[in-house]
């Protein structure tokens, strides 16, 4: 039976600007799959963009190539990655005027 | 004992007769979860305090310079991890209820670390030099921490919490264990009015810990934020006396029968034999903190 995990990495929070998430070790796992879900997205031309990010130690980052289609209204959106070596962490672009973002991010690991 | 002393891995241990729970990290989390507040579904009611206590994660212990440092034996430890924001608090806790009243004993080999910065060390701080690094002053605390409630009845519940302070909340080495006065404030206190400052989990207050009597200790920080060396605990408390017993770290014993635990007035419904086991760490400055646990061993008298 295969290990699996998951980590809730935002919980409610509330976002105002860009961010990244907070680094998170998953050197054990061989595929991953972020969820996030949008519950409220507000602002005029609102919208979340988030890439993945990879990193040797959790310190300095780099881009892993994949992302979430750019969400502009609260659901539930979701992607897979595998090969990410030790650590993952999203970066997010919040776009739009006086835009502001609650959400949940999920990070599910599987052995 | 025998059964201890028979098993390479558990050799390092000294465990009361029965085991509860063997985690070795290097086989997944066992049970070490995130501790969330209470709330009616709506996560907008969670006390601050506990609105983001972060997941645990398994670690290799990987550094920028020197790669992956590994666990005591194997390659993962649980890894609790703060933001990097002054007074964050990560918890982990791991839920069970007790069969009997009598001894459990929590043992560990664990290690600590404040995460690598770069450049611009803190005004007025001490600097390096080759031996000391400032990165140690980064590390705030850990605290060990239980949640036990044996009925119903008004004081059948109580949290007796034992905390190893490296700064103070102004960020000054005091490298102590201390252990709380004050109660920690429930959701329901806290819908009744109850004032806390939200900053951390254990009291209302900072000024509710007191130190405990021969609980100045320094610990094996090793001098720079990338080496990390495994240090022995072990802390036994007795249900049946609702105390603390003693608190061994490496060659460090301190007697705890006569430490005072609070309990609460008031009965708590739904949560009997309540037996949680808990840990965290709490950053005074604006660094990430870590606490590792490379394995832990659960042991009772019943």
């Amino acid at each position: 039976m295969r290990h699996s995990f998951t980590a809730v990495i935002e919980k409610n929070a509330t976002f105002h600007e860009d961010f990244e998430t907070e680094p998170y070790e998953c050197a054990w796992a061989s595929e991953a799959r972020w969820f996030i879900n949008v519950m409220e997205l507000e602002g005029d031309g609102a919208k979340l963009s988030a890439r993945v990010q990879v990193s040797p130690d959790g310190i300095f980052w780099c881009d892993e190539g994949s992302r979430f289609e750019p969400m502009s209204e609260p659901g539930m959106y979701s992607l897979a990655v595998r090969d990410f070596g030790g650590w993952l962490r999203l970066d997010c672009e919040l776009d739009g005027t006086d835009a502001r973002v609650r959400l949940m991010i999920y990070l599910v690991l599987k052995e | 004992m025998a059964l201890a002393n028979a098993d390479i891995r558990l050799s390092r241990f000294n465990p009361l007769p029965r085991i509860l729970a063997f985690d070795d990290f290097d086989d997944g989390l066992h049970g070490w979860c995130e501790l969330v507040g209470n709330h009616n579904g709506d996560l907008n009611e969670l006390q601050p305090v506990f609105r983001d206590m972060r997941p645990a994660q398994l670690s290799t212990c990987t550094f920028f310079d020197m790669g992956s440092h590994g666990a005591v034996d194997g390659t993962y430890s649980m890894k609790l991890a703060t933001r990097p924001r002054k007074f964050h608090q990560a918890v982990a806790i791991k839920r069970l209820t007790s069969a009997a009243d009598g001894l459990v004993q929590f043992e560990a080999w664990f290690t600590y670390k404040a995460e690598q910065t770069f450049g611009g060390d803190d005004p007025g701080a001490r600097a390096w030099d080759g031996n000391y690094h400032p990165s140690e002053a980064h590390f705030g605390s850990f605290t060990l921490w239980n949640d036990i409630c044996e009925g119903t009845e008004p004081r059948d519940r109580y949290h007796a919490a034992l905390r190893y302070e490296n700064t103070n909340e102004e960020g000054e080495f005091t490298q102590r264990w201390l252990y709380k006065t004050g109660l920690h404030p429930t959701t329901r206190m806290l819908r009744e009015g109850f004032d806390s400052n939200q900053n951390d989990v254990h009291v209302a207050k900072p000024d509710m810990w007191a130190p405990i009597p021969g609980g100045d200790q320094q610990l094996c920080f090793n001098e720079v934020p990338t080496k990390v060396n495994w240090h022995y605990l072990r802390w036994l408390f007795d249900l049946s006396t609702r105390r603390n017993t003693e608190l061994q770290v490496n060659d460090l014993t301190m007697d705890l029968r006569d430490i005072p635990v609070l309990r609460f007035d008031e009965g708590y419904w739904g949560i009997s034999r309540l037996l949680n086991l808990c840990m965290d760490v709490r950053t005074t400055s604006n660094v990430r903190n870590f606490l590792y646990m490379d394995s832990v061993v659960i042991s009772a008298d019943w």
